[in-house]
C-alpha cells in the first residue's frame, strides 16, 4: 500500500514539475511569436512607408522634369503620333 | 558508598502527565490545519474573484490595437494619401538628465531652438510634456540613440501626401489625431478611419507578453478610397493653371475636368494651393477649394443654356434671325450693351459672337418659369450631388420674383450665381446628348444614365454653336487644340464688390468640351482678377482650356478627330547608291 502511494506521489511531483516546465516553454514560445508578429507589423508599416516614398519619387512633376532635362524628351502631339486602329477582334475590348 | 543518580528511575519520569495535555496539542494542531483549510477554501472558492482580480491588476494589461487608416488612391491606384509611422517625442521633466550637450543635440534633432526645449521641460511638477509630435522615423531613431533619460517615444501615424499641392484641395488633410479635416479626408473619414481593436494579455516581470487572456477584438482597418481623379491630369491641370495665374498676374484660379461619359471628376485644381504636410501659416485664400465653394455670376457661359432652353421649347431654331442692332437695348430703366453692333445674327451667331442683346431677345420668347425650369434641371441653385464638404448651392431666385429686366440679365448670366463646378456640371447636358449626368468623386466604370433636359438634336445643335464660338470668328479661338475639335464658351464678368460692379476687377473663364461630336471630357477654367493687361475669358482662360484638353485626351488615348498634318515618316525611304 505504502509502496503504491509512494509511486503515485513521485508521479504527481514529476507531473507537476513537467506542467511548470511546459508552461514556461509555452510562454517562451509565445514571446517568440509576439516578437515575430511585431516584426511583421514593423515590416508592413515599413512597406507602406517605402511605397509612399516610391510614389513621392515618381510624381508627375519629377518625372516630367527628369524626362525633359536629363532625357531630353518632349511631349508628343497628334502630329507626331501614328494612330493604329485596333484589330476587329480586340476592338470590342478596347472600347470598354 | 557512592551515591549514584538513577536516571532511568527519575521521579520526573514516573510522574504521570495528564492525558488532556497531549489531547490539547493534537486539538491545537487540528485547529491550525482547519484554519489553513478554511483559508484555502476562502481563497479558492469564496474570495476567488477578488484574488483573481488583484492578480490581473498586477500582470494583465489591455493592449490597444490601432487600426490603419485607409489610403486614398487615384483612378489608376496611385497613392494620393497614406499613413506612415511618425513617433511622437514626450518627456517627464522631473526625470530628464540635464546634460547641456545632449539637450543641444536633442533640440537640433527636433529642429526647435534650445531655449524653447528648455522652456518645455522647465516645469518639474509636470509628469508629461510633448516635445514634438510626429517626427520622421529616422529622426526618432537618432533621438533614441542619444539615450537621454526621461525622454520617451510614442508610436503615432502621420499622413503623407505624395502629390503635394497639386491635389491638396481634393485630398484634403487630417489633423494630428488622424481625423479628417478637409477634402476627401473629411468626406470619407468614417470609411477610412477603421475601428481599433484590443486584446487582454499577461505580461511578465520584464514586460514581455506571455499569454493571451479573454477575448480579442481584432482591429478593423479603414477602407481604401479610390477616387475618380487621375493624378496625371490633376497635376497637369494644376501646373497649367499655376502658370496662367502667374503670367496674367491673377489672384487665383480653378480648373475642373469632368468625364463626359461617366460623370467622374478627373481633376479639380485650385491655385493658390498649399502643401498638405506643411500647414503652418495657412491662409483661407490657400485653403479654399474655389471650384466648389466660390460662387460667382456665370456671365456669358449661360448663353448656350438660354439658347438651348429656347430650342427645346421650340421658340427658335439655330437659324432664326435675331436683330441685335444697334448694340444697345433699354429695358426697365437699364441699358444693356454689346461690345460691338453685330446687326442681325442667327441664333448660332448670338452664341458665337456672345451677344448680350441677342440672348436677352431669345429669353424674351420664353416665360420666366420655362427658363427657371431648365436652369434648375441643370443644377443651378442646387447643391451639387458631390461627396465633398463645403459645396455651395449657388443662387437662383424663384421665377415668380423675376422682373423683366432680371429675366433679361439672367439670360446672359447676371443675377444668378454658381460655382465653377456647377458650370462644368451643367455643360455635361450638352456633352451627353441632352442628358445631365450625376458627378462623382469615386471611380466608376459604368456610363452614367443621366436625366434628360434637352433632346439629342438640340444638344448637338448647341455643341455646334460651341464649336463655332471656339472657332474662327468666335470669342474663344485660343481654345483650339491640335487634332481635337473643341467647343466652348468664354466668359468675362466684372466682379461684384459690395452692391456694385468693380470697374477694373474681372473674372475670366472658359467652359467647354472635346472632341465635339462625341465629347469625352468637359473642362471648365476660371481665372480670378487677371491684371496683366488681358482679362477676357477668351484670352486668359481659353489657352489653359486648350492645354488641359490636349493633354487629357492624349492621356485617355483618345484618337484625334481632326486631320493633322503628320510630321512622322512612316517608312524611311531607301537610299540609293
Amino acid at each position: 500500500m505504502i509502496r503504491l502511494n509512494l509511486v503515485l506521489l513521485v508521479a504527481v511531483v514529476v507531473s507537476a514539475l513537467y506542467l511548470v516546465h511546459m508552461q514556461f516553454e509555452s510562454r517562451q514560445l509565445f514571446v517568440e511569436l509576439e516578437k515575430a508578429a511585431a516584426e511583421a507589423r514593423r515590416l508592413a508599416t515599413e512597406h507602406d512607408r517605402l511605397q509612399v516614398e516610391k510614389r513621392a519619387q515618381a510624381t508627375p512633376l519629377r518625372v516630367e522634369k527628369l524626362a525633359r532635362d536629363q532625357l531630353k524628351m518632349r511631349t508628343t502631339t497628334p502630329a507626331i503620333t501614328q494612330y493604329v486602329p485596333l484589330p476587329a477582334s480586340r476592338a470590342s475590348e478596347g472600347a470598354r | 558508598m557512592s551515591r549514584s543518580v538513577l536516571y532511568a528511575s527519575s521521579p520526573l519520569l514516573a510522574s504521570k502527565a495528564p492525558v488532556w495535555r497531549s489531547k490539547f496539542i493534537v486539538a491545537a494542531m487540528a485547529l491550525a490545519f482547519l484554519g489553513l483549510a478554511g483559508r484555502a477554501a476562502y481563497i479558492q472558492v469564496f474570495g476567488n474573484a477578488f484574488f483573481q482580480r488583484q492578480g490581473e491588476v498586477r500582470f494583465a494589461r489591455t493592449l490597444e490595437l490601432p487600426a490603419n487608416r485607409g489610403r486614398i488612391l487615384d483612378r489608376n491606384g496611385l497613392i494620393l494619401a497614406s499613413s506612415v509611422v511618425a513617433p511622437s517625442i514626450w518627456a517627464i521633466p522631473e526625470d530628464i538628465d540635464r546634460d547641456p550637450a545632449k539637450l543641444q543635440q536633442l533640440a537640433r534633432l527636433l529642429s526647435i531652438p534650445l531655449a524653447e526645449l528648455n522652456r518645455k521641460i522647465q516645469d518639474e511638477d509636470k509628469t508629461f510634456v510633448w516635445l514634438k509630435r510626429q517626427v520622421d522615423e529616422s529622426v526618432a531613431l537618432e533621438i533614441a540613440a542619444l539615450g537621454i533619460k526621461g525622454v520617451y517615444q510614442r508610436k503615432e501615424y502621420k499622413r503623407k501626401y505624395p502629390e503635394g499641392e497639386a491635389a491638396a484641395h481634393v485630398v484634403g488633410f487630417t489633423n494630428v489625431e488622424n481625423i479628417g479635416q478637409e477634402g476627401v479626408e473629411l468626406a470619407f473619414d468614417k470609411d477610412m478611419a477603421g475601428r481599433p481593436g484590443s486584446r487582454r494579455v499577461i505580461k511578465d516581470r520584464l514586460g514581455r507578453v506571455v499569454e493571451d487572456v479573454g477575448e480579442q477584438v481584432p482591429p478593423v482597418d479603414g477602407r481604401d478610397v479610390q477616387l475618380s481623379i487621375d493624378s496625371k491630369v490633376q497635376f497637369f491641370a494644376y501646373q497649367k493653371l499655376r502658370d496662367a495665374v502667374h503670367s496674367h498676374k491673377a489672384k487665383a484660379g480653378s480648373v475642373v475636368v469632368l468625364d463626359a461619359v461617366t460623370g467622374e471628376v478627373l481633376a479639380l485644381a485650385n491655385y493658390p494651393s498649399y502643401q498638405p504636410e506643411k500647414r503652418q501659416n495657412l491662409s483661407g485664400e490657400q485653403l479654399r477649394n474655389r471650384a466648389i465653394t466660390d460662387m460667382f455670376e456665370p456671365g456669358s457661359t449661360m448663353k448656350p443654356i438660354t439658347v438651348a432652353a429656347a430650342l427645346e421649347a421650340g421658340r427658335v431654331t439655330p437659324q432664326t434671325i435675331i436683330e441685335t442692332g444697334p448694340g444697345k437695348y433699354s429695358i426697365g430703366g437699364f441699358t444693356i450693351n454689346d461690345t460691338h453692333n453685330y446687326g442681325a445674327l442667327t441664333v448660332e451667331g448670338v452664341v458665337q459672337k456672345s451677344s448680350n442683346i441677342g440672348s436677352l431677345k431669345i429669353a424674351q420668347r420664353m416665360s420666366p418659369r420655362e427658363m427657371w425650369d431648365v436652369y434648375t434641371a441643370l443644377g443651378y441653385g442646387q447643391k451639387p450631388q458631390l461627396q465633398f464638404p463645403g459645396a455651395v448651392p449657388g443662387r437662383l431666385r424663384p421665377w415668380k420674383t423675376w422682373r423683366p429686366v432680371e429675366q433679361a440679365t439672367m439670360s446672359y448670366g447676371y443675377g444668378l450665381s454658381a460655382s465653377l463646378f456647377q458650370m462644368a456640371h451643367s455643360y455635361t447636358a450638352f456633352a451627353h446628348d441632352g442628358r445631365i449626368i450625376p458627378t462623382t468623386m469615386l471611380k466608376s466604370a459604368d456610363p452614367a444614365p443621366g436625366v434628360k433636359v434637352f433632346s439629342p438634336q438640340n444638344a448637338a445643335a448647341v455643341r455646334k454653336m460651341l464649336q463655332m464660338a471656339a472657332g474662327p470668328g468666335g470669342t474663344g479661338q485660343k481654345a483650339q487644340t491640335v487634332g481635337y475639335s473643341v467647343g466652348g464658351k468664354s466668359g468675362t464678368a466684372r466682379k461684384q464688390i459690395g452692391k456694385s460692379y468693380a470697374s477694373n476687377k474681372y473674372r475670366a473663364w472658359f467652359t467647354g468640351m472635346a472632341p465635339i461630336d462625341h465629347p469625352r471630357i468637359v473642362v471648365a477654367v476660371m481665372i480670378d482678377e487677371p491684371s496683366a493687361g488681358q482679362y477676357y475669358g477668351g484670352a486668359v482662360a481659353a489657352p489653359v482650356f486648350s492645354e488641359v484638353v490636349q493633354q487629357t485626351l492624349r492621356m485617355m488615348s483618345v484618337q484625334p478627330d481632326m486631320a493633322v498634318k503628320p510630321q512622322i515618316v512612316v517608312q524611311a525611304a531607301e537610299e540609293s547608291f
